[in-house]
């Protein structure tokens, strides 16, 4: 049963011919399910049958599907802000007040765009954690398999999420954007002999000026999304290049061999036919009918719904948060106190611990705590496939044995990030002293 | 095919060169627009403030502190002398803020007798500095930078040189 036409009775059908003006979504057989995949451009990327544990809710929570998702809402929420803000120092601010006051609609458009941005960095850090925790980026039995390499393509992704957020930052043009990104790029000048060169060609000049604000608006706008969409493609590419996901090569790597029923067989010889029984020996694979489904329409089906109950969620929450817009950047006064994106606030947390001294010799903290300190970790995620040196058999599966020590490590480095993202949150004061959030802070003259 | 003395292949090694030579162009095409396009983004002129800025005449300022937030500067005037403070944290860069310490106190730098009016701290990540810039706690890694001050001899306006980072007994006396 199609979903648009039927198709009339009688209507000659050929192989190759694909009468359906859009895809059969409930396809009356296997063959109607494998071509709706194979002739429909929207579908072409999904294999035409997939391996049924790999669709359930509580292996992978579908967190690619919902950064996907997000991704996709921001573009489509973007747009309409690209009609409406003009990325002019002097005209931004006022810009976004419009889009925030004045646009019908507006405030919600924004309110969207933002909260998906947040949750977008949020719901790919955790499909992050949930692919070291199951162990995803291990091969499993599959030829030509190159896991660890879509693990590395994941890392470059969470990078450029959080560069696209960081970017769209400075957009509105107000104190929180512009001191959020005096710190961001004072990081990038600690760094020795190179600093200050590398945080001239970020923003363009000395200060904080038009050409940092027309250079992360490309970053946002052109450069970083086009990247990501590539970057995307790519991942689902090597997705379906490997096998799909990990669960499904763990399935096929503890099956065993097993004897079917004997049937009987004709064998016809020169002689005459023989009759009689052979045993015959079949491999359950993922092929297997008992296994799969076809992705026509399981997966559409569950693909429609995590995309769908993003949206929806997105724009139920758009409606309730509003988005703040602090007041016009003013280069000549810092908020007290000024605080980083929240995703960013363990790494403020560290930069304010880390400036050590050797002898009359001082490390800045920036540069330990902004640069070495999330360059080793991104390094350390990066080459951790290469490290893992657990059997294939703990892949797919979440927390085995083999894997608890790492497991345990990594959720503890979490930990220790959620920690310090939430004491840099709720628990810093003017001159970012400690206080309880139950505490009031004292009252700070706004000048001297 | 008028010169048959030619060989038969020289066609053909042609045909190589064209494509070495084309394929050649090809690449070296793309890496110079590749260049050209990523060398067009750094900047080769400044339209950044001046480094060296009039302040105003001496005798308008206050004895003890005055900020210039638009130098990100605190101007210190102690009778006939002079000396300038940076507001730019060593860390990252925020503008700190001066604290009126409760008395004056008079301290020697470098050599030098100071009077101290003001402690400094910083909003962003809690450095804090004492009155002639030291770096006391917190995370930054150096004192606060102080710069060279004279007196413009046009119109006798005292006049800062935010590209000329001086040392902590450095004072400008009028006579």
């Amino acid at each position: 049963m199609n979903l648009l036409l039927k198709r009339k009775p009688g209507t000659p059908s050929a192989p190759g011919v694909h009468p359906e003006p859009f895809w059969s979504y409930r396809p009356a057989s296997d063959r109607e399910a494998g071509d709706a995949v194979v002739s429909n451009l929207l579908l072409h990327w999904f294999p035409s049958k997939v391996y049924t544990p790999s669709l359930d809710w509580t292996y992978s929570f579908w967190l690619g599907t919902a950064s996907a998702a997000l991704f996709l809402l921001l573009i489509l929420s973007g747009l309409p802000l690209l009609f409406l803000y003009v990325p002019s120092v002097e005209r931004a601010y006022q810009s976004v007040k419009d889009i925030e006051y004045v646009v019908t609609f507006g405030w919600w458009i924004r309110a969207v765009h933002r909260i998906a941005a947040h949750l977008m960095v949020a719901v790919v850090a955790l499909h992050l954690v949930r692919v070291f925790l199951t162990g995803a980026y291990k091969n499993g039995t599959g030829r030509g398999q190159r896991r660890e390499w879509n693990w590395v393509l994941g890392v470059v992704m969470l990078v450029f999420t959080l560069f696209l957020s960081f970017t769209g930052y400075l957009l509105p043009w107000d104190q929180l954007a512009f001191w959020a990104v005096t710190v961001g790029t004072n990081i990038a000048s600690s760094i020795p002999w190179i600093g200050p060169t590398t945080r001239e060609l970020m923003i363009g000049g000395r200060t904080i000026e038009q050409a940092t604000l027309i250079r992360f608006y490309v970053l946002h706008c052109i450069v970083l999304p086009g990247g990501l969409g590539a970057l995307f493609a790519y991942h689902m590419w090597r997705i379906r290049k490997d096998g799909g996901l990990a669960k499904a090569d763990r399935e096929a790597l503890l099956d065993v061999p097993h004897q079917t029923e004997v049937v009987p067989t004709k064998t016809y010889t020169l002689l005459g036919v023989a009759r009689g029984t052979a045993p015959t020996i079949t491999a359950r694979s993922v092929e297997a009918p008992d296994l799969t489904v076809n992705a026509v329409p399981d997966l559409t089906r569950r693909t429609a719904i995590v995309v769908l109950a993003t949206f929806a969620l997105v724009s139920i929450l758009a409606s309730g948060i509003p988005s703040p817009l602090e007041e016009p950047a003013n280069p000549l006064i810092t908020p007290n106190p000024a605080k980083a994106p929240w995703y960013f606030l363990w790494l403020q947390e560290i930069v304010t611990v880390t400036t050590f001294r050797i002898g009359s010799f001082t490390v800045n903290g920036a540069f330990f705590g902004g640069v070495i300190l999330p360059g080793l970790i991104v390094t350390l995620m990066t080459i951790w496939p290469w490290l893992d040196r657990s059997p294939a058999a703990a892949a797919g599966v979440w927390f085995p044995q083999s894997r608890r020590t790492q497991n345990y490590v990594f959720l503890a480095i979490a930990l220790v990030i959620v920690v310090f993202t939430i004491i840099g949150m709720v628990m810093r004061g003017p001159y970012w002293n400690f206080y309880w959030p139950w505490e009031a802070w004292p009252e700070i003259p706004a000048r001297i | 095919m008028t010169d048959e003395k030619k060989p038969e292949d020289a066609p053909a090694t042609k045909r190589r060169d064209f494509l070495k030579y084309g394929i050649g162009a090809g690449v070296g095409a793309v890496a110079v627009q590749g260049a050209a396009s990523l060398r067009s983004l750094v900047p080769n002129v400044s339209y950044d403030a001046p480094t060296t800025v009039k302040l105003g005449v001496p005798d308008e300022f206050p004895d003890g502190l005055k900020f210039l937030p638009d130098e990100r500067l605190f101007v210190f005037r102690e009778g006939r002398t002079f000396h300038a403070i940076s507001a730019v944290c060593t860390h990252l860069g925020c503008t700190v803020r001066a604290e009126a310490m409760p008395a004056p106190q008079q301290a020697t730098v470098e050599g030098k007798p100071l009077r101290l009016t003001h402690n400094f701290s910083c909003p962003c990540h809690g450095s804090r500095y004492t009155g002639d810039g030291g770096n006391v706690s917190g995370p930054a890694p150096k004192p606060l930078a102080w710069y060279h001050l004279t007196v413009s001899p046009d119109d006798g306006q005292l006049v800062v040189d935010l590209a000329r980072e001086v040392g902590h007994d450095f004072r400008l006396t009028l006579a």
